[in-house]
């Protein structure tokens, strides 16, 4: 259930929690120390105890042990004491002992130190998140509840959540936190040598996205010493609003006489750690390696420094995982328009049918074209667009480094999609509307995103600039009202069509200007929209971009794979001062040409090849071009021949002659696999363009599934099967890697599946490709199987059930051929 | 002895081996024209500046118990015939974790959904950086195997021969690799980023024959690589 749409949660301010006393509070608000305590494993096996697999078990079977570790930290000068919960999870612990059991002993342990305060330990789950693991967002999310609950339930002060490499599964734990209890978070996560941590997140990406997320504290702990991580910590107090915290390790530990040290001492750690204190950071402790005597020298450097004043500059900042945009002073940025099925017939197919690839592909070439922040709209009235908008972000944070604006007019979209964003997401968007601005401010500030403020109200758009800046107005009142900064509301004063609304054009640009005067507010606009009805239509957009940076555009939305575009944006970013010294633009416009080539023109027959296609040479033209694995002039040489040559001889006579003799070759071992590949790349993009052409040219044959089986990852062969049998015509459905047996037969039955292949290339994945077949023979006999892999022959493909052993691409064709004809 | 102890980490320099990477893809001398050449360059050049290999050990004293071989204080048992004669007479076991990097995961996935033929090569030439960095780990502890007199044999995974790949996790958690070097197991015990390598490395009192073979392997019956004489294992 989503908390706000859904579950009607009040979302409420970070400092809206439960302080046990003034102190406390005086630290969240950033006016006072806190002092940490130092590791729990060094002390354990300094007295002897084996850790074992899970040493949180030690709470029950030893609390005098644990409870003398707490002692000797609060005698030491510690204020909080931290749970020895780090792994006491229901996953972790998988049945050894409840979590509410491990959290009750823990706690009281700690409590019976006499500590000031008792922080709950929090660490990773042990399982990686989807996209890049398995796990469930929303199963980590309940993971991290059950903890949440049980350390509340049991009197703990404070949450610290801590050794977070992934912003994703940090992000799970501090909703878990925040929503299931009302006690303050401490979230730290831990980077590496490169400055980032495994998942890529830098300290600015952390400190922009946990602050806004309600963390109370963020920080950096654990991995390296505190003088390695001094810069970093200092990057996280230039960007996070409120206190940071520091527990880094003793340095690399290593043995001395059959005993483990570490190579930092106190007086060196604490050393490098009193001048972050001197700089703003204000609650400390140590983790990995530090003991006692490392935090009674924190201690006494506490002691001797007063909390200094800390300014933090509040920009408009909007950050994926890994990346953050962050709007300086006259930067101007762009966002990507072009994952939005209005209009367009082939993103619209592919969100039908639940392809998410087409639209990660979108997402990767506006990346590569320049684009700083993307649009993600899965808006088409007979899918679910909760769920598709959930899915696209998952598959595009997966693969593409750039924050994303989630577009959707469905609050409950727009729920399911920030809640599961790894990073500080733009919403878009809320308008004038009461309805509205209650329904999409919660969730804005809840799940601490930026938003889209669109100047439209109950009376519709408003043609006169001071009417929308009314509006506008009306909007950051609203977000103020909830909590929400005023950089963290975009306004967009809504483009008309010069064509049919021509006055409101300059309304529209004064607008602009006046928002930024008066409200100071970043702007946003869909730019296209100004040429409706016009032609030659990319002129009037860029004209219209460059008058809209002059009136203070900051991030217009637009296509960024449009050269007019972005030469617009190229040239403001020069003349707005973003470019510095030019360099970016000299270097992409050096060899720059008065009349460049369009797409369109690009890709049409130049005379050569045209000529040769005219000839009975052409045949061989294209199969020499596809067998080179030429995929560049492909399509031209597809294109001339297609003029007076039907779509089946371009395909029977051309394309598949020259595909058998690659798999002749290929056969023969004339050819590796980069050279097949090659190939077949360059006879699809000559499918592509009959495809274009003619649509119906092609008898779908097929559907034929791919697998590689449960157990296993290798997938080079299964691609290139794939990819073969996808230039023979065959439809083929890529179940990818790592595939279930039950999800194999799922998708038989679901499409009528006729051939199955299964690959594998690991010896280890004997029983899943024979538990498997057994299944489809079970449940549907009628299915033909074949197998192939590097470490597999005719025999082994008998033995475990197979109808067929392709030893290559080429013999898997031939098998589909026998088949399905 | 001082063998066991904290986990070491390492992070070497791997350059791409290109004769591995273009063995991975299944060059035995072919031509291969300018443009496809450039092209695999490229992604062997991207790959080098991509990859953060690093790698992890640890030591622990091994006996023989009911179950397999047990490695005291790791949590770890092997379980196989295969795995008992390899670590037969065996005083320590290292055991090990190397990988080219979640970098490399992000980029392969990356590279998968916009070319075929970019990611195959990319992943070819970041399996010869996860094999380097492998490397590295293991001459360290010869190095350490050697100072304090005892001699090593090849490193073995588990997917060799009878080991199951279930003892994953417990190698992952022994190493405590999910925190060292980002390396998570999924429910179906493959490792991620899929470019790593866990292995066991035996010690020994006396020199070893230190030379792999398919004898050990389930499949030898009926591998093509091994008919061909192209081995999966250098």
């Amino acid at each position: 259930m989503l908390p706000i749409t859904e579950g009607g949660l009040r979302p409420r301010n970070a400092l809206d929690v439960r302080a046990k006393d003034d102190h406390l509070r005086r630290v969240l608000e950033g006016r006072d120390h806190l002092l940490f305590d130092g590791a729990m494993g060094t002390m354990l096996q300094r007295a002897g105890l084996e850790a074992g697999e899970l040493p949180e078990l030690l709470c029950i079977t030893h609390p005098e042990q644990i409870e003398a570790v707490h002692r000797a930290y609060v005698a030491a000068g510690s204020e909080v004491v931290t749970t020895n919960t780090f792994g006491a999870n229901a996953l972790k612990l998988d049945g050894a002992a409840t979590v509410d059991a491990v959290f009750e002993a823990a706690i009281r342990c700690a409590k019976r130190s006499g500590a000031r305060y008792v922080a709950a330990d929090i660490g990773p789950s042990g399982a990686l998140l989807e996209p890049m693991g398995t796990y469930a967002f929303d199963d980590a999310y309940e993971l991290f509840a059950e903890q949440a609950r049980a350390a509340a339930a049991h009197g703990a002060d404070l949450f610290i959540i801590e050794t977070m490499t992934d912003l994703l599964e940090m992000k799970a734990a501090l909703l878990a936190c925040k929503e299931q209890t009302d006690l303050p978070i401490f979230a730290t996560m831990t980077f590496e040598e490169n400055g980032r941590t495994f998942l890529g997140t830098s300290p600015e990406v952390a400190a922009l996205a946990l602050s806004a997320l309600g963390a109370n504290v963020v920080g950096i702990n654990c991995s390296l010493g505190p003088a390695q991580l001094a810069p970093l910590v200092r990057t996280m107090l230039a960007y996070a609003p409120c206190p940071v915290m520091l527990q880094a390790n003793a340095g690399l530990p290593s043995m001395v006489d059959g005993r483990t040290v570490y190579s930092i001492s106190p007086a060196s750690y604490v050393g490098a750690v009193e001048p972050l204190i001197e700089a703003g950071v204000t609650v400390v402790g140590g983790c990995c390696g530090t003991d006692p005597d490392y935090i009674a020298l924190e201690r006494a450097a506490l002691e001797r420094h007063p909390v200094p004043e800390r300014t933090v500059e509040r920009h408009t900042a909007l950050t994926s995982a890994q990346n953050a945009v962050v709007l300086h002073g006259s930067e101007v940025g762009v966002i990507g328009e072009r994952i939005n099925p209005t209009g367009k017939p082939k993103l619209k197919a592919a969100l039908r049918a639940g392809n998410w690839q087409y639209a990660v592909g979108e997402a990767l070439a506006q990346a590569e074209a320049g684009a700083d922040l993307l649009d993600v709209n899965a808006g088409l009235p007979e899918i679910d667009e909760a769920a598709a908008l959930v899915a696209l972000v998952r598959e595009i944070q997966g693969v593409c480094g750039l924050p994303l604006q989630i577009d959707s007019s469905d609050p409950v979209a727009v729920e399911a999609a920030v809640r599961s964003y790894a990073g500080k997401p733009l919403i878009n968007s809320v308008n004038g509307k009461r309805d509205n601005l209650a329904a999409i401010l919660p969730i804005v500030k809840h799940y601490g995103c930026a938003v889209v403020g669109l100047t439209l109200d109950e009376g519709g758009i408003p043609p006169t600039a001071e009417e929308r800046v009314a509006i506008a107005e009306k909007i950051v009142n609203a977000a103020a009202s909830h909590g929400i900064p005023r950089e963290d509301v975009l306004i967009d004063c809504l483009v008309m069509s010069a064509s049919t609304n021509q006055r409101e054009v300059g309304e529209i640009l004064k607008a602009v200007r006046l928002v930024k005067e008066r409200l100071g507010c970043r702007t946003v606009l869909g730019v296209s929209n100004v040429s409706f009805g016009l032609p030659a239509r990319p002129i009037v957009n860029a004209t219209f971009l460059a008058a809209a940076f002059s009136a203070g555009l900051d991030l217009p939305i637009l296509n960024p794979l449009a050269a007019r575009y972005r030469e617009v944006v190229d040239t403001w970013r020069v003349l707005c001062g973003q470019d510095e010294g030019s360099a970016r633009y000299i270097e992409a416009y050096a060899n720059y040409q008065t009349a460049p080539a369009s797409a369109a023109s690009s890709s049409k027959p130049n005379t050569a090849a045209a000529g040769a296609a005219a000839s009975d040479d052409a045949a061989s033209a294209l199969a020499k071009l596809v067998i080179a694995g030429n995929k560049g002039d492909v399509p031209a040489v597809v294109e001339a021949m297609l003029d007076d040559t039907d779509a089946l001889s371009v395909i029977d006579d051309h394309l598949i002659p020259a595909l058998d003799e690659v798999g002749r070759r290929f056969e023969a071992g004339t050819f590796f696999l980069p050279q097949l590949m090659a190939a077949s790349e360059a006879a699809k993009a000559g499918f592509d363009v009959i495809r274009e052409r003619t649509p119906a040219a092609e008898a779908v044959r097929g559907p034929i599934a791919v697998a590689t089986v449960k157990g296993d990852i290798h997938d080079i062969g299964k691609n290139i099967v794939k990819m073969l049998l996808e230039n023979y015509g065959y439809a083929v459905i890529d179940l990818g890697r790592d595939v279930e047996p039950q999800a194999v037969l799922d998708c038989v039955r679901a499409h009528d599946v006729k051939i199955v292949g299964l690959s594998a290339l690991m010896t280890s994945t004997v029983t899943g490709m024979k538990e498997t077949i057994d299944l489809l023979h079970a449940h549907t006999p009628q299915v033909k199987i074949m197998v192939g892999g590097a470490v597999l022959n005719a025999e082994y493909a008998q033995m475990v059930g197979a109808d067929f052993y392709a030893k290559d691409a080429a013999e898997s064709a031939k098998f589909a051929a026998q088949v399905l004809g | 002895m001082s063998l066991e102890g904290p986990v070491r980490m390492g992070r070497p320099e791997c350059a791409v081996d290109r004769a591995e990477a273009l063995r991975y893809l299944g060059y035995a001398g072919q031509d291969v024209d300018a443009a496809l050449e450039e092209r695999i360059d490229g992604m062997f050049e991207r790959c080098a500046r991509t990859c953060e290999p690093a790698y992890v050990f640890r030591i622990f004293p091994a006996r023989l118990g009911e179950k397999g071989v047990v490695l005291d204080g790791s949590g770890i048992v092997l379980v196989g015939a295969d795995i008992a004669r390899h670590l037969h007479g065996a005083r320590f076991v290292a055991v090990m974790a190397a990988t080219a990097g979640m970098t490399s995961e992000r980029e392969l996935r990356r590279l998968s959904a916009t070319n075929g033929l970019d990611a195959m090569v990319y992943g070819a030439a970041a399996s010869s950086i996860a094999e380097a960095a492998s490397d590295a780990c293991n001459a360290a502890i010869v190095a350490e195997a050697r100072a304090a007199g005892l001699c090593t044999n090849w490193r073995y995974s588990p997917g060799y021969g009878d080991l199951p790949l279930d003892v994953q996790p417990a190698i992952v958690r022994a190493l405590e690799a999910t925190k060292r070097l980002g390396l998570a197991v999924t429910p179906t015990n493959l490792l991620v980023p899929a470019k790593s390598v866990t292995a066991l490395v035996g010690l020994f009192d006396e020199k070893q024959d230190d030379k792999r073979s398919c004898a050990g392997c389930s499949f030898s019956p009926y591998c093509n690589l091994r008919k061909a004489g192209t081995p999966c294992y250098r």
